[in-house]
């Protein structure tokens, strides 16, 4: 599962070279992308970055500047919003506030004029399927939030869309119901291998719900892989940092070498001059001083439970340590000298932002 | 809306106020049931003829045809122009539509006495004067510019959001117009209507250029009625008058809520 690259083309959806731009401003810039059928591919990154303009470039609500949108083959640039067969879900759920439930479901199937017997199967399913049965006569004012949510989930699914797009639906939701509701999405999404791309800005629903996962910078994509991929080899620092927590610590780099606290690591490339290293607060061994590695010097010390967390000082600069607890272990005082020490795949060495 | 305490002093200002609205009726109502023959407060001897004599007055009856038949005939013209002129001045946005929707609502800025010596001169040169198309263009100029106010208000506040959701679901744009756009402006409708119907059937300054003996609405001849003989006819049509007035503001209420419609 290394390389998850797809050729041009190969994709159930292909989006090439797709370019938003604003007056003056890029808010996407040359998107290329291929979503195999029935996938679930999330847009991660941060506010701004251009997630909520990709997708509704791909729904065709707002003309792409440049660049395809490609679905089976058939290409859909220039097709109107109403005939491109996507399902949106919107972060504001944007249900029909006149039209009852069982209505606001009915809808879509209504514009492509399916039989009424059948609309009023599929409608009772839809919403059998969202949990929500006995509700079908409320309007939305009368449901709550998580229920309205669901409303907008059975409308776009109940058209069986060739395309599910999701932009941050899970926002406004309460932690239980939000967890409720990924875990809801994930398996009707499988059970009906739908080909989905859900947009967030929350980097645990982006690895814990989806296959693949687009990190969003800036416009600009900086990395597409498993969630695997960009834990464990992210490509930039943004994304190192983006993903999972880090630390990130300023060395200087020589003939391909990084130097920090008088340990060298292989700078990818020929970096040469200020770089940034990467490694994850977790993946950090502690020894006592002697042993191999870093030597630092603890400043505070923090017990929450699951985890004991350190704040160490390297050569004037900070870093953070989490060791899982297993219990009977002595929580070490402040000014207590260490070693560091970590495997070499777990340490990334980036050159330093300009 | 929601409930808010309401201090004394905001509780007698509004009772003040109300006060001030309603004082001609505590005149006019007494009136109304006089028993003498010329308008004369308070009335020395009560009756309830002049509710009777109001329809058997020829003058007044045609009148009040001409008035209701006119404000329905604006009312509906008014929509009709207005509803696709605040779509596109809202959703289409073209260049320009500040600019735009300023020109059309300055009607409201100027005397209407100003605008009815000018829509004499122009009509009277195409013989519109005193005919049922040149009242309902004269009524058009004043209720145009209240109707585009409400209806591009009512527009501008709908969530755009919920449009964009029925085309993903295979509406084209005509469809989500009428299936979600119209329903979603119910309120903004109703508020029209009323507006435009009650501000020409109300109408006077401008009927009074553009009306002759050929023609007349029901506030014109009321006016002339009170010019040749002062008898309390008018006061009881009057009320009749506020009555009507009030079903229409109750019903508006009924149906989406009066503070719904015109308080944003
Ligand atoms: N109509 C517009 N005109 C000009 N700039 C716009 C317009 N719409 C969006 N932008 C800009 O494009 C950029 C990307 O916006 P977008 O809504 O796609 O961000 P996002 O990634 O969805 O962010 P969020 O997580 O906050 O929803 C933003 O900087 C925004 O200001
Ligand atoms: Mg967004």
């Amino acid at each position: 599962m290394t390389d998850t690259s797809t050729a041009p083309g190969q994709g159930f959806l292909s989006i090439r070279g797709l370019t938003k731009r604003y007056a003056g401003f890029t808010a996407v810039d040359n998107l290329d992308l291929e979503v195999p059928k029935g996938e679930l591919v999330a847009f991660l990154g941060p506010s701004g970055c251009g997630k909520t303009t990709s997708l509704r470039m791909i729904a065709g609500l707002v003309p792409a500047t440049s660049g395809r949108i490609v679905v089976g083959g058939q290409d859909l640039t220039e097709v109107a919003t109403h005939r491109r067969d996507m399902g949106l879900v919107f972060q504001s759920y944007a249900l029909f506030p006149h039209m009852s439930v069982a209505k606001n479901v009915a809808f879509g199937l209504e514009m492509r004029k399916v039989p009424k017997d059948e609309i009023a199967k599929r409608v009772k399913e839809a919403i059998a399927l969202v949990h929500l049965t006995g509700k079908e006569e409320h309007r939305p004012a009368q449901l709550s939030g998580g229920q309205q949510q669901r409303v907008a989930l059975a409308r776009a699914l109940v058209i069986r869309p060739s395309i599910l797009l999701f932009d941050e639906p899970l926002s406004n939701l309460d932690a239980k119901l939000r967890d409720e509701m990924r875990n809801e999405i994930r398996d009707i999404q499988r059970r009906l291998g739908i080909t989905a791309i859900f947009v967030t800005h929350d980097q645990s629903e982006a690895l814990t719900m989806c296959d693949k996962v687009v990190v969003m910078n800036q416009g600009r994509l900086e990395q597409l892989g498993t969630p695997v991929d960009l834990y464990e080899r992210p490509k930039t620092a943004f994304v190192a940092s983006f993903v999972g927590r880090t630390n990130r610590l300023k060395a200087v780099a020589t003939d391909g070498f990084a130097d920090f606290g008088g340990q060298r690591f292989a700078a990818p490339g020929d970096l040469s001059g200020p770089v940034e290293v990467m490694v994850r607060p977790h993946r950090i061994a502690l020894a006592p001083t002697g042993g191999e590695g870093v030597a630092g010097t603890i400043m505070r010390a923090t017990f929450a439970g699951d985890i004991l967390q350190y704040d160490i000082d390297v050569a004037g600069q900070t870093v953070s340590v989490e060791l899982a607890t297993r219990g009977g272990e002595t929580v070490l005082a402040p000014g207590t000298t260490v070693a560091l020490s970590w495997r070499p795949q777990d340490v990334f060495v980036y050159g330093a932002a300009a | 809306m929601d409930e808010r305490p309401v201090s004394p002093a905001l509780k007698l200002l509004a009772f003040l106020m109300f006060a001030f609205l309603l004082a001609p009726l505590i005149v006019v109502v007494p009136i109304s049931f006089s028993g003498d023959s010329y308008m004369m407060f308070p009335p020395s001897s009560w009756s309830v003829k002049w509710y009777p004599a109001i329809f058997l007055d020829g003058k007044m009856t045609a009148a009040f045809w001409t008035s209701l038949l006119l404000a329905c005939a604006v009312t509906v013209l008014c929509l009709v122009i207005a509803l696709p002129a605040a779509f596109a001045l809202v959703r289409l946005r073209p260049r320009g539509a500040e600019a735009l929707s300023s020109l059309f609502t300055a009607p409201l800025l100027l005397p209407t006495i100003v605008l009815g010596l000018a829509i004499l001169i122009v009509f009277a040169r195409y013989g519109l004067l005193a005919t049922f198309p040149g009242l309902v263009a004269a009524h058009l100029v004043v209720t145009l510019p209240y109707a585009l106010r409400v209806l591009a208000t009512a527009l501008s506040t709908l969530p755009i959001a919920v449009e964009e959701a029925a085309s993903t679901l295979g509406a084209s744009p005509f469809t989500v117009f009428r299936r979600i756009t119209l329903p979603m402006m119910k309120s903004g409708l109703i508020g029209t209507t009323a507006l435009c119907f009650l501000v020409s059937f109300d109408e006077v300054v401008l009927s009074l250029f553009m009306t002759g003996p050929r023609i007349q609405t029901l506030p014109v001849a009321m006016y002339h009625h009170v010019e040749q003989q002062a008898d309390p006819l008018v006061a009881a049509l009057s009320v009749l008058l506020v009555v009507l007035t009030l079903l229409v503001v109750l019903v508006v209420d009924r149906t989406s809520g009066l503070a719904k419609t015109f308080v944003k």
